[in-house]
């Protein structure tokens, strides 16, 4: 438990790295992808955590994903096991440009406690509609299919953090 | 009290027409409880009641005494039921229970889907349906976007939010910055050389607001319980429609009252290479690359914004005119407004038609070949352009909805709809507004107008009409031309040129004095008629800002303004619509028009 704690809080500290730098996201998913070639070429402590990097990054893939259509919407933010936030975004919005990439570092934060469902209102207006999106970015915070929380327009990491943590109950 | 009378005989004939115009006919308060009950049981019996709720209409009291008078029931509700009074709450549950109201029903008796189906989600449409449905009604709207040839599409909100104003004037203020920006130097800003106009941000910027927008269209319907369907609608039955999704997905869907609404789309010149080689306005507005060296293909204000503010951004335009510009506007107005656009660098053919558009080079924009023939000789020209606009007229959408399974009746010519001064077609359950109206005109802000006050008059008893006279308007070419009431032409020809008097002059804005700019370019021109005290009949501002100065004069219209008024109304100085203040020189008289000082 303990090396899984490690494991989790070095992990974060790699995404954050990841988030800042384009450059080294990239060589970190050729890493991923491409293991033996990385496997030799990496310094020592990264060929040492590859392996459940790797692991960690597929699961990251999952736990924040764009949401195809309304089945899919309710196989995984309304059956979830996990709570989820739904990101109403728009590509004309420009503030959910800012807020999506801030949204997706506090998820991940919490190290697979939390997934996220990105929904486009206009491929998906009918959800949107249906969840009483009026302006964007909406997030709603849903757990077990229920509406726990919700906020409307752009907020700071530190405020997203407590918004985040508030609905997995911490 | 004569007038009284007067009054409560027009609104028994008005209270008549609509108890026999209805199936069942619910005289209501809002608060109501016995009406709500009422209206319940009909709702249940899946019967579609029309309800005039008489504490929320102007004069309900009076309407309440006439119907006193008519059925010795004062009190609310007051059923009717296929013209037959009813009565009141008990007697109308009464009648329910012991079959009287199923016979008065009669067999034939028909519950739809919808009380109201409104087809085209554009600005008269969107205003239409909300009406109604804060009205209480149970409203549908069909909106479809037909992709053009080049398969552009857009959202909800019909021409001007997507294809029209919105995008045309937001591209306009880009091209005025551009003259801004060059008038700045003079006026001591110093920056360097090279401005650059990037097409990509304009249009990505330009496109963004309009989703916003789209957006909010959609929000306003759900927040006003009106169901929308983006689906292609078609009449398949004088009550039913047939609604088809992007997917093909068929439904159909019922109502006692429709209106059409479904706006206008850009014609096509139907000759080789147009439909596959050359952009509409429909394109151009989210055209991802810059066109270049443009021709536009008409004289309809279309064409001359589209091509005025290509030519702002700096492009290489040129106009190719059949015969004369902006028809049915004051022609000294256009005329002005074209010489101005060729000081600004557009050029124009006149007198010639394009025969045959032929592709050069593929790209972004490509290179065409326009051949284009003399209208009046048999001389041919050709011309090299990246981008073909055309902008020749629009074509009313109202050939593929199966208005002759309704019976609506279709100018074959035009493809417009006729109606009557209450936007009724010739099938009396069906309207029509908007830009699909004959002889009406095609302006957002009238659409709107007459599709709210006509959801008014269908489910709230007003009898308020929308009024199509002194509309005021802005046509956004490079200088811009506002207008409203008549053109000196029409005038001349409803009163006769020697009844009229017509002042003008020409004006010379204080913020082009120091860029040294359009020197005796901007004018003003009232047209009075002097068999009713000089009142202005035709208002013409050619300038800076027109909508902006045209707005308030439509007002001073609306309410009769007449020379001597403007006369004695104190100038804002130093403004361009002061000049209507101190209008001395008339036409007739030939005398000097050009400002000198203050």
């Amino acid at each position: 438990m303990a090396t899984r704690l490690l494991v989790r809080r070095i992990w974060a500290v790699s995404v954050k790295d990841s988030r800042r730098l384009p450059a080294a996201a990239a060589s970190l998913s050729s890493s991923s992808s491409s293991r033996s070639s990385s496997l030799s070429t990496s310094v020592h402590t990264r060929s040492f955590l590859s392996p459940s990097r790797s692991l960690l990054l597929s699961s990251h893939r999952c736990i924040s994903f764009n949401v195809q259509d309304n089945d899919d919407f309710t196989e995984r933010v309304i059956n979830s096991d996990l709570p989820v936030l739904v990101d109403f975004h728009a590509q004309w919005c420009g503030p959910c440009k800012i807020l999506g990439p801030r949204l997706e570092k506090a998820v991940a934060k919490q190290k697979g406690r939390v997934a996220m469902a990105k929904v486009d209102i206009d491929d998906h207006t009918d959800l949107a509609i249906e969840y009483g999106v009026s302006a964007v970015p909406t997030v709603i915070a849903m757990r077990g299919g229920d509406i726990i929380d919700k906020f409307v327009g752009i907020k700071d990491e530190d405020q997203l953090d407590s918004f985040v943590n508030k609905l997995i109950g911490q | 009290m004569p007038p009284v009378e007067n009054d409560n005989a027009q609104i028994k004939a008005r209270l008549q027409e609509f108890i026999d115009s209805n199936l069942v006919v619910i005289f209501s308060k809002s608060y109501c409880p016995y009406c709500k009950k009422v209206k319940e049981l009909f709702k249940e019996l899946n019967v579609a009641c029309e309800a005039m709720e008489l504490d929320l209409i102007e004069n309900g009291s009076s309407y309440q005494d006439v119907l006193m008078e008519m059925t010795g029931q004062k009190t609310v509700p007051n059923v009717f039921v296929n013209k037959t009074h009813v009565g009141g709450c008990d007697k109308t549950i009464q009648a329910h229970k012991d079959g009287y109201l199923q016979q008065l029903l009669g067999a034939e008796s028909t519950a739809y889907d919808y009380d109201l189906i409104v087809i085209g989600g554009g600005s008269g449409g969107l205003a239409c349906s909300k009406e109604a449905a804060a009205l209480g009604k149970k409203v549908m709207v069909l909106d479809y976007v037909v992709p053009t040839p080049l398969g552009t599409s857009w959202g909800l909100g019909g021409t001007c939010v997507n294809v029209g104003c919105i995008p045309k004037k937001l591209m306009h203020q880009t091209a005025m910055l551009h003259t801004a920006l060059e008038d700045a130097r003079k006026f001591g800003w110093e920056f360097s050389e090279a401005v650059n106009h990037n097409w990509e941000t304009m249009k990505s910027a330009v496109n963004n607001y309009i989703g916003s927008l789209n957006w909010g269209y959609r929000v306003a319907l759900r927040d006003k319980n009106v169901t929308y369907m983006n689906s292609y609608a078609e009449f398949v039955e004088p009550h039913k429609i047939k609604a088809t999704t992007k997917r093909g997905k068929e439904m159909f869907h019922t109502a006692a009252k429709f209106v059409l609404a479904t706006g206008e789309r850009p014609r096509y010149l139907g000759i080789p290479g147009d439909k596959e080689y050359c952009i509409t306005s429909d394109d151009l507005f989210y055209l991802s690359y810059c066109p270049g060296k443009t021709l536009v293909i008409g004289a309809s204000y279309v064409a001359l914004e589209c091509g005025g503010f290509l030519a702002g951004l700096g492009l290489d335009v040129t106009i190719m005119v059949r015969s004369i510009l902006l028809r049915g506007f004051d022609q000294d107005m256009a005329n002005r407004a074209g010489d101005h656009m060729e000081t600004y660098g557009i050029k124009f053919i006149r007198k010639f038609v394009p025969i045959k558009i032929e592709q050069l080079e593929a790209g972004t924009p490509g290179r065409l070949k326009v051949t284009a023939k003399s209208t009046e000789t048999d001389e041919i020209i050709e011309g090299e352009y990246n981008t073909v606009l055309i902008a020749v007229g629009r074509d009313a959408c109202t050939g593929n909805i199966g208005l002759d399974k309704a019976g609506v009746f279709v100018n074959p010519k035009n493809g417009k709809i006729p109606v009557n001064d209450e936007e009724q077609t010739n099938i009396p359950h069906i309207y029509a507004i908007g830009d699909i109206l004959e002889g009406k005109w095609e302006l957002t802000p009238v659409a709107i107008q007459a599709g709210r006050l006509l959801a008014r008059r269908l489910f709230a008893g007003s009898s308020e009409k929308c009024d199509y006279v002194n509309v005021p308007t802005t046509v956004f070419t490079p200088l811009e031309y506002g207008s409203c009431g008549l053109s000196e032409e029409k005038a001349i020809e409803l009163y006769g040129e020697e009844n009229l008097e017509i002042f003008h002059s020409l004006f010379w804005p204080l913020e082009y004095t120091i860029p040294n700019r359009d020197n005796n370019r901007c004018y003003a021109k009232i047209i009075c008629n002097k068999l009713d005290n000089e009142r202005v009949i035709g208002f013409h501002y050619l300038g800076p800002n027109a909508g902006e100065v045209t707005q308030g004069f439509g007002v001073a219209m609306k309410c009769g303004a007449t020379k001597q008024q403007l006369d004695s109304t104190i100038g804002i100085h130093p403004t361009c619509a002061e000049i209507f203040t101190t209008m001395e020189v008339t036409k007739r008289s030939g005398g000097d028009i050009k400002q000198t000082g203050c």
